[in-house]
This record gives C-alpha cells, structure tokens and sequence, in this order.
C-alpha cells in the first residue's frame, strides 16, 4: 500500500508544505491561493481530490507537513471520499499533522447524524476540528489563517512547539452533552 | 367581426406578454400609424384588448390577419407549450430537390385531400425553417383557431418538430408531411421537451464540438500551487467534453429512461421470483440538462468514460429511452 510518510524526506529551509484533499476541488483552489500569498514563510500547495496519490510524482513532491481534509456537510459522498483516503495516510501523521475541515455546517440540507458522525472522527483520531465559509473570500481568508497558524508548528517553524504539543490544545473533544437527548 | 373573432383576438391579446406586446404588433404590421399612436400600452391588456378589437373592427381585419399575429407570436416566442420531434425515413430519389414553393403547394393539397375545413398557413422563417400553422375543422364545423398546431421544418433536413397536436389529427398530419417532402415514412423521434431552439441545436449538432486530440498539453511550469491528481482530472474532463461538447450546450430540460428490466436484488426473493420485468420509469430534469451532465462526468460523479445510457442523448438527439433486459437503447 501507498502510504504517505511524513518524515521520509528532508524539509526545505523556511517551507511550509500542506496538502488539501476535497472530494469537490472546489473550495481547495480558493483556500491555495490565499496560502501562497504568505509572505514570511514560503508555502507549496498540493491539490488533491483523494488519497491514495500517484506515484509517478512522487518524487518531485516535497514532504507533506499537514494533510487537511475538507468535507462538505452537504454530501455524504464528500464523507466517505476523506474517510476511505485516511487509510493510506501514515499513522505518523495523526500526532498533529492531519486536520479537519468542514464546509457547509449550517446549511439547510444537512443529513442529520453527519456533523456527529465527523466529530465522532475527528474524537477518534485526536486531530482538530475546523469549520469554514466557502462561499465568499472573507470565509477563505479567515479559514487560510488558521490553516496557517497550525501549518507553520506542523512545519517545525515555531520554537519551542512541536506539533504533538499543539494538538493536544487544539483537538476536537466531544461535549459533555452530546449524549443528553436534544430539544427538537 | 363575429363574436368568435373577437374572442380569439382577445385570447391572443392575453396570451402575449405585455413586455411584447409593442413590438409584436409593429411586426405585424397592419395597424396605420395612428392607430398605432392612440393604443396606450401603459393601460391595462384588458383595456388594450378592447380597444384592439375595435381598431380591428374599422380596418376590417379578419381571421386570416390575426392567425397572422399568433403565427408571428409564437415565431418570435417558440420556447413555450410541448415540442415532439418527428424524423423523415427512406426518401425518394427527388427527395432532396424539393424545394419551398413546391412543397407548400404539395403539403396544402395533401392535407385538404384528407381533411375538409382545414385552415393552412405556411411562412418561411429567416433561419431556414418553414414554419406551419394549421386550424383543424371537419366536414360540419370551421376550423378552431383556438387550438392550432404549429409544425417546424427545416427543408433538407429530416426533422419536424410538432406542437399542439391532438391523437386525433396525428396519422392526417404526419401522411401530408411524408407526401409533400416525398418520403416514405415517418416516425416519432423520442425527442420532445419545451425549448424548441435546444431541440434543433441538439439534432443539427449547432454547438461546440471537441474532437479528440493526439497532442499532449505542454508540461506545466513548477507552481507553488499543484494539483496533484491533475491528469486524472485533465482526462475527465476531456472525455466529458468529447461526449457532451464544449462552451454552451443547448438546454435540454429532461430526459426519461423506461425501464422494464427484471428486478435484481438478491437479498429481495419476493420480487426475484417474478418473471415479468419490473417496469419503472425514471426521469432526469434541470433547467440545462445536458450541462449538468457534463459536469457530472467532469467532477467524476458520473464515471468515465461515460456510459452510453447517459452519451446516447446528445449522441443519438434523442430524450426518451426504452431499455430492456436484451437490448441497452431501444
């Protein structure tokens, strides 16, 4: 099997390398190109629709500091794309190298049980929880931001902070009332 | 101007939409100048259609002028009521020098020969169509204007495309085409919907095709952004554009698939058991069909390369499909 690694290739100076994957490939290119607009720190980004990837680039890709998943609320394909891509990913990416993403959390024709579902997840897997706005370039901005806040720990820029360290203030937990019965 | 007229003047008053209904009368052409200068177009249509009625009254206009106006209504407006396409098969040998005068001659003679008290009227559009009108009456009643059918035919082409036409006066219609075009037959070509110009761009293939290329893309420079999977999405998205073609595509508004295949569930006995086919009927609509579809095989919903289920529609023009167990497209 096709794993990504991520420490089997050596870092570049100052490089940020992070990895969106959407079953959409749409709110991705929105998000990549307010990456790149950072200036301090160079930022590669790598689009992709799922894992595994090919191996034919493997050997120009550089190594991958952060693997986010963007799932759309909306679609249960979306859901289930990110959930079969986890599989190739290497386990030494779930101590704070893998994050989640959520589109589309208040829209009208969301499957009940789907938020929960991708909680559920997230709790398991000890990773962050991000939700985003897709659909103006306010919501890419913000969403960009805390992408970057994370990506540059995950990267090994920060002092005295290791990615391991951030997620474990950063990780998504389930309330404490998610078992109560609910008032709807 | 009897009673009868006046209500189809009125009824044709109300049907055209007030936005149009300026230009449509200047096309029309038969008001004089003043006339034209005292109808005030701000006032109600009911009151419009009134004051219609009279001018109409003192010039003297009958029947024949305002069929004249619903004709030039509907070709300006074609988009509207059912449309139901109907191919041309095994043509004589003169069949391709059939030309208009010939043909409205033939078609008009054709169709009183078989039916008494029809009102005909044939009008050649800019774009090459000849554009039918006919009023149907029988041997004791005059025409009904009230529920005309309007054929299109594009000379040299097999294709007519039919509205407004009863069960009744189908086989009369369709044996007076046949006649006047010199073919032998004619037969429904599963292609209907409410957009006529997506229906004739569809059959004469009016929109941007995409033939398949031998030449690669040049190889992209080193971005700092990089789709990774970029050729699988590349090739679906060229095998959606060679199947369903490129820019707009004609706005096709539903497709129906028939089926009567026999029902395949293993974990359901009850159903299995039964010999006849499980007949179901399922049905795609949107307001540009064809271009969800082609976005569908582009994002990868739909798998690539596409089914023929799906490419036979803008392959095949045709909307409607039965499919049994032994044949895929009927």
């Amino acid at each position: 099997m096709s794993l990504l690694k991520p420490f089997s290739k050596l870092p570049d100076l100052n490089t940020a390398n992070i990895l969106l994957v959407e079953n959409e490939e749409q709110f991705q290119q929105n998000l990549a190109n307010t990456l790149v607009e950072e200036t301090a720190v160079t930022v590669n980004v790598r689009l992709a629709k799922s894992l595994p990837l090919p191996m034919e680039n493997d050997e120009s890709r550089p190594r991958i500091d952060l693997v986010v998943f963007i799932i759309n609320l909306t679609s249960d394909k979306s859901f289930e794309s990110a959930k079969a891509s986890l599989k190739y990913l290497d386990p030494g990416y779930f101590l704070g190298k893998v994050c989640f993403m959520a589109t589309n959390a208040r829209h009208a024709s969301v499957r009940t049980g789907c938020l929960d579902a991708l909680r559920q997840l997230a709790v398991s897997l000890h990773c962050p929880l991000l939700f985003a706005e897709d659909q103006t370039p306010e919501g890419a901005t913000s969403s960009a931001r805390r992408l970057l806040t994370i990506l540059k720990v995950a990267s090994g820029l920060i002092p005295n902070t290791t990615a391991l360290y951030l997620s474990n203030l950063t990780r998504c937990t389930m309330p404490p009332d998610i078992d109560q019965p609910s008032f709807d | 101007m009897d009673n009868s007229v006046k209500h189809l003047l009125q009824r044709l008053i109300r049907r055209i939409p007030a936005s149009m209904l300026k230009s449509t009368l200047d096309k029309w052409g038969r008001l004089t100048a003043e006339n034209r200068k005292s109808l005030d177009f701000t006032q109600s249509k009911w009151t419009i259609a009134q004051e219609l009625v009279s001018i109409c009254e003192e010039s003297e206009l009958t029947v024949k002028h305002i069929t004249e106006l619903e004709m030039i209504y509907i070709t300006e407006n074609p988009n509207q009521g059912m449309w139901h396409t109907f191919q041309l098969v095994d043509p004589e040998d003169d069949a391709h020098s059939v030309e208009l005068m010939q043909f409205k001659e033939q078609f008009k003679s054709h169709l009183s020969e078989l039916k008494r008290n029809v009102s005909v009227k044939i009008k050649k559009h800019t774009d090459e169509a000849v554009w039918i009108r006919v009023a149907w009456g029988d041997g004791l009643s005059r025409p009904n204007h009230l529920k005309a059918t309007y054929v299109v035919h594009y000379l040299q082409t097999p294709y007519v495309f039919v509205n407004a036409l009863s069960s009744k006066h189908k086989p009369l219609l369709l044996q007076a085409l046949t006649l006047s075009t010199k073919h032998q037959q004619i037969k429904a070509a599963n292609l209907s919907g409410q957009k006529l110009t997506a229906l004739r761009d569809l059959l004469m293939r009016q929109y941007q095709q995409v033939f398949p290329t031998k030449y690669p893309s040049p190889l992209p420079e080193k971005l700092r952004i990089e789709k990774v999977q970029a050729e699988a999405s590349a090739n679906r998205h060229r095998m959606a554009g060679e199947t369903f073609g490129d820019g707009t595509l004609p706005a096709l508004q539903s497709a129906v698939f028939q089926l009567e295949t026999k029902f395949k569930d293993p974990t359901n006995e009850a159903m299995t058991q039964r010999d006849e086919p499980f007949i179901c009927s399922v049905k795609f609509s949107s307001s540009n069909l064809l271009e969800s579809l082609r976005h569908c095989a582009a994002s990868g919903i739909a798998s690539t390369p596409v089914t023929p289920l799906l490419s036979s529609i803008p392959l095949k023009g045709r909307n409607y499909f039965v499919i049994t167990d032994n044949v895929p497209t009927a």
